[in-house]
């Protein structure tokens, strides 16, 4: 027997200028394994066809759909209507980042400007003959490399976290994950004095508080606790 | 004006085109100084709550702070310099703390909203602690500006007077309670923020470390106010003779 | 009016798009990349189980090379790829995914000694080389010879897309995410840029540009049910059909054997690569029966048969989704699967809450073939320049280069992608050095005009007429008329319904009249392009009265080498037109270095062979005969292709000499 449930989505078009906030209920049928993606994508085809969102391979793979649900971050695609027992689900934009339209947020430019501050990239002097045998890499090192590189920018540790809600310049724990990432990439060449130049300030390492709400809401469960002490730990040395 | 301080601020490099070490000594600071306030406010306890034992106790190690064994009756002045260590550590600590509070009303605004959708625990935790420091800037100073001008004023009666006759038991009830959420939670923030205790299962350790928190939390405020009842205690009985000083023969006497 | 100038413009930003702006960036060209999403999010990110190159470190698959890889992918591609396009690929493959490892992709690697492994149900222990330690590991995929998939668990379409974004980051490539091109700027068959609609604020811009490269992935969400993401709706090839570009083989469309049921959500092929099985409702282990050889690891397009067929014999487990399978890789361990299957674990739990390392019946997940990935594409030439257009060139799934004819083997898209991106890249990259081009900027403001009005008059439309309704009515044909099984009765309803439905398109009405920010707006004008792109798989698929490859007709059972071995072009002729016209592009037997036969799998003496076939075969075995010298002058001799000499250098592998 399915159930009547209710989403409630905060609507807003800032670049309207006739468009107010408000908060907008629809009310839907409930279908086994109905997840987020399932119900808005119900809810744009037949109700509000102005609702917008962000989905795009709806497998937790891709991290567009970020959102505050029952306010807590979370992925929407992965989300079951099921989760709720009372059938009522709270929608909001993701906070931290530019709003786009209702539940749309540019997660986009904000991750860009993350990679191109940490330099999001190997760094090295070595030329690589591509034509040559690849460059041995310890098993063990390769899957430690794999377990942080993980990260699919869904930005939900930087939803959760207070230092980023509230001072806008904050790296992130998705920006400290990846500076720990290429720390211990044996193609880098970085040292942690380099690293210290991209994040040795109160907008890098030294902001974070802590608060773990990074590491608690990381749909990928990263190690996102023990890194960031890491790279404090070794930022803190240099 | 130093050229240095000038080139940072506009730049945000140094002469050297490097970053400045300033922030990672600041923050370094800001779990060092915690640290010690921590480690201190728990010996702390552990001093005045040996009037639960017995007045003749905690007497004596009043005086064995006061290096009763190389002076003769004990000075106030090892007790007068730690005041002071502490009261600059203190001040430091708060100083370096209160980068991090909110300030303006958007950042409260948005700070409380977030935490009160997320309800997550840690971010809660962190709240106590940004409101109990906020206190402790007032209630820490008011406590230790007394003790540091009144540094010989520290004993059964002398201490029972100045809770119940001075009337600082109000005082005292805020102290105890804002410093040991506080400190705890200080203390837990520390372990994860630097990664100490981590062991194989960081998640596991963590939650551990936060039972630790709450245990300890929980010990602190008992003791504290079972010391508290104590001094009032005393300091109820102690009130006609208020100003005298307790000897250990006193009590001898008392006893018969 | 609103005019950027770019050399080097690239729609798409998935790995196809970002490694040939890499390619163009190199070269000093100033580089735009176009994206519907934040790139990082590009469905290239959902590739899990890995990338085809013929490394051959792991110790099942050593001996592995080119040669081999090339076999794989021609049978694979059931004769139907152009085999000069094939030989570019397996040659470069090998650099590409040296190339990754260099910007920081974690390909597994090699242990040295013993490991478990499940081969053929069966726990087994082999033994790596000790001088593979720390080289780049491989897995087993379907439809190959060797254990020639590179993986990073099974996240590799992930770790490979974060390193080529951050790649073309670091050589400062412009990427502009949200941006949509709904038209491409042409004049006297040349193409000078895209219309661009932004979704951010929802207004239009003209990019200018000596070269236009498409690289916006595949057309999955014509189909109802589709492992594709949600933005893969064959935009990229509506704009170019709209200019006149020639698409090819649209008809051919991969249908994956294991997605789960009811989500379409995909589980990897590595899943049986890793020794995974298929089972049916008494939980019998079916494919040995139906392919001895390959068992669970033919090709994608036998194996989604076979099991449909199965199915049809009443073997189906009954679910309220209708019928279905089970994939069970209980029996690789809770290990195993929680290290290199943890994203299958993952979906697996939170969308059908079963946990596939929980010990028997309790880990089978429920899988059902569904669309997966589009052999078809823009034609392009080998360079990846449009056959019919200058100055547009399209790489990676949009495009039909043509490496993987009627099918493509797992583990070849992701390869593709980089591949492509690398060889066409380059030659994009030539076009764009070598190009003056006089901008006419009338042209270009017309073209945006046009646009604009276009837009206004959907806006303006008052029709009876839902647009949801229509993409519904369309995903549903195709999904019950254009699917695994075709015949052409339905193929022929399929297009007519499909023809209404594009004519409906022009009697619509949009409820909320704003230009800008407006999803409604945005399916308005997208539907459309998405009903042509429809039309061209499905009269492609009607008119071929033959199986080949993906393509497999009820009707025609026989692969048919005689009158069929040509490749589909289709085509918009007139902008009114409501279907495309279709023309045919042979294969030339005589230049083929391995001419048609059995592929090895799939059912036997199933094919109208070609008489040329045998003719051809006679003379390669007589230069294989005659020949004395190595492997590559013996290629050479066979059927020689046009390469960049940085790519067609030998790839030395593990035992070559100078290591």
């Amino acid at each position: 027997m399915s159930r009547e449930i209710t989403i409630t989505a905060l609507k807003y078009n800032p670049s309207d200028c006739n468009s107010k906030p408000t908060f907008v209920d629809y009310k839907l049928q409930e279908e086994p394994g109905m997840t987020l993606y399932i119900a808005l994508t119900k809810i744009k085809a037949t109700v509000d066809h102005d609702l917008s969102s962000d989905f795009v391979c709806r497998a937790g793979i891709c991290g567009a759909c970020g959102m505050i649900i029952n306010g807590k971050p979370k992925l929407a695609c992965k989300t079951l209507t099921s989760d709720f027992k009372d059938g009522k689900i709270e929608l909001l934009p993701l906070p931290t980042f530019p709003l786009i339209k209702d539940l749309s947020v540019d997660t986009g430019s904000w991750m860009k400007n993350m990679s191109i501050r940490v330099n999001s990239w190997i760094v090295t002097n070595e030329k690589t003959d591509i034509s040559k045998l690849e460059k041995r890499i310890e098993p063990e090192v390769a899957d430690e490399v794999f377990e942080l590189d993980r990260c699919i920018e869904c930005g939900l540790c930087v939803a959760g976290c207070s230092t980023a809600i509230m001072r806008k310049d904050f790296v992130g724990a998705v920006g400290l994950n990846r500076v720990a990432r290429f720390s211990i990439d044996p193609h880098d060449e970085r040292t942690d004095e380099d690293f210290y130049e991209l994040i040795g300030d109160d907008e890098g390492i030294f902001g974070c508080m802590s608060l773990l709400a990074c590491e608690d809401y990381c749909p990928k469960n990263l190690p996102l606790q023990s890194k960031i002490a890491y790279m404090r730990r070794k930022m803190i040395k240099v | 004006m130093s050229q240095e301080n000038i080139i940072e601020s506009l730049t945000g490099k140094t002469s050297k085109k490097k970053k400045s070490r300033i922030p990672a000594k600041l923050d370094f600071l800001q779990s060092a100084t915690g640290l010690i306030l921590a480690i201190f406010m728990i010996f702390h306890m552990l001093f005045v709550s040996t009037i639960l034992i017995s007045k003749d106790f905690m007497y004596s190690v009043t005086k064995a702070f006061e290096l009763s064994f190389i002076f003769e009756g004990g000075s106030t002045v090892p007790v007068f310099i730690s005041i002071l260590i502490i009261f600059i550590i203190f001040i430091f600590h708060a100083f370096l703390a209160m980068r991090k509070f909110p300030i303006s009303y958007k950042e409260v605004l948005r700070l409380k909203t977030h935490s009160d959708l997320m309800n997550h625990g840690d971010t809660k935790l962190w709240i106590i602690q940004v409101v109990t420091g906020f206190l402790l800037f007032f209630l820490g100073s008011v406590h230790l500006y007394i003790m540091l001008t009144n540094p010989g004023n520290i004993g059964p009666f002398a201490s029972s007077d100045r809770v119940y006759s001075d009337t600082m038991w109000p005082l005292y009830i805020l102290l105890l309670i804002a410093v040991e959420f506080h400190g705890a939670i200080g203390l837990y923030r520390l372990s994860v923020k630097w990664g100490w205790f981590e062991g194989s299962d960081p998640k596991k350790s963590r939650k551990r470390l936060k039972k630790a928190k709450w245990i300890l939390s929980g010990v602190m405020l008992v003791l504290g106010a079972a010391t508290l009842v104590a001094y009032m205690k005393i300091g109820a009985e102690h009130q006609s003779n208020y100003g005298e000083r307790y000897t250990i023969q006193t009590e001898v006497q008392n006893a018969y | 009016m609103h005019i950027r100038y770019t050399d080097a413009l690239i729609i798409g930003g998935g790995l196809a798009g970002l490694r040939s702006a890499i390619a163009t960036s190199e070269r000093g060209l100033d580089t735009i990349v176009l994206s519907l999403v934040p790139v990082k999010r590009s469905h290239s990110s959902a590739a899990q189980g890995g990338m085809q190159a013929s490394l051959g470190n792991s110790i099942m698959g050593e001996g592995d090379n080119e040669d081999i890889h090339f076999s794989d992918t021609v049978k694979g591609s059931d004769w139907g790829c152009d085999q000069e396009v094939a030989r570019m690929f397996v040659q470069t493959a090998p650099k590409a995914i040296r190339e990754l490892a260099a910007w920081g992709v974690p390909w597994n690697r090699v242990v040295k000694g013993e490991r478990a492994v499940v081969i053929n149900a069966k726990h087994t222990t082999i033994t790596e080389k000790e001088e593979a330690h720390g080289l780049i590991n491989a897995r087993d995929f379907g439809g190959t010879k060797k254990w020639r998939t590179c993986y990073t668990a099974d996240a590799t379409g992930h770790t490979m897309l974060y390193a080529v974004t951050n790649e073309a980051m670091k050589r400062g490539v412009v990427i502009e995410d949200k941006k949509e091109a709904i038209s491409l700027i042409m004049k006297d068959g040349q193409c000078f840029g895209a219309i661009v609609r932004d979704l951010k604020k929802g207004g239009l811009s003209a990019y200018v540009a000596k070269g236009t490269m498409i690289a916006t992935g595949g057309y999955g969400r014509i189909y109802k049910q589709s492992t594709n993401a949600t933005i893969c709706k064959g935009t990229g090839h509506a704009i170019a059909l709209e200019a006149g570009a020639y698409l090819g083989n649209m008809e051919a469309i991969q249908f994956h054997p294991t997605p789960m049921v009811p989500s379409g959500i995909l589980l990897t092929e590595g899943c049986r690569g890793d020794g995974g099985v298929l089972r049916d409702k008494d939980g019998y282990r079916f494919m040995p029966d139906y392919e001895p050889e390959k068992k669970d690891l033919a090709s994608r397009d036998v194996v989604s048969r076979r099991m449909l067929e199965h199915i049809k014999k009443g073997k189906g487990v009954k679910s309220s989704y209708g019928d279905h399978l089970w994939l069970d890789i209980s029996i690789l361990g809770r290990e195993h699967i929680e290290k290199n299957l943890r994203d299958v674990q993952d979906i697996s739990m939170t969308f059908n809450g079963i946990d596939p390392a929980d010990k028997d019946e309790n880990g089978w997940m429920p899988v059902l073939p569904m669309q997966h990935y589009s052999m078809g594409g823009i034609r392009t030439t080998p360079k990846g320049q449009s056959v019919n257009i200058k100055g547009l060139f399209s790489c990676g799934e949009a495009a039909c280069w043509d490496m993987h004819g009627f099918n493509r083997l797992g583990g070849n898209s992701v390869s593709e992608t980089v591949v492509a991106g690398m060889i066409v890249g380059n030659y994009f990259a030539d076009f764009c050095e070598e190009t003056g081009i006089a901008i006419d900027t009338k042209m270009v403001q017309d073209e945006l005009g046009k646009q604009d009005e276009y837009i206004l008059g959907i806006l303006a439309c008052d029709g009876n007429e839902k647009i949801f309704d229509i993409k519904d009515k369309m995903r549903n044909i195709m999904q019950d008329k254009v699917g695994i099984f075709r015949n052409g009765k339905d193929l022929e309803e399929a297009v007519e319904e499909l023809k209404i439905l594009l004519q409906k398109t022009k009697n619509i009405t949009v409820a909320n009249k704003c230009r800008l920010l407006n999803p409604e707006l945005e399916e308005a004008y997208k539907v459309p392009m998405m009903l042509k792109v429809a039309l061209c798989v499905a009269k492609g698929a009607r008119d071929r009265t033959e199986s080949r490859g993906a393509h497999f007709r009820e009707d025609y059972l026989k692969r048919d080498d005689e009158n069929w071995l040509n490749r589909t072009i289709s085509y918009w002729k007139n902008k009114d037109d409501l279907e495309p016209a279709l023309k045919y592009e042979e294969l030339d037997i005589m230049k083929m270095e391995i001419p048609p036969a059995f592929r090895g799998y799939g059912r036997k003496g199933f094919i109208l062979e070609n008489p040329l076939s045998q003719k051809r075969q006679e003379e390669v075995d007589k230069i294989i005969e005659n020949h004395k010298s190595d492997r590559g002058s013996l290629q050479e001799k066979l059927m020689p292709y046009e390469l960049q000499a940085e790519y067609k250098i030998k790839n030395q592998r593990l035992g070559d000499e100078d290591e």
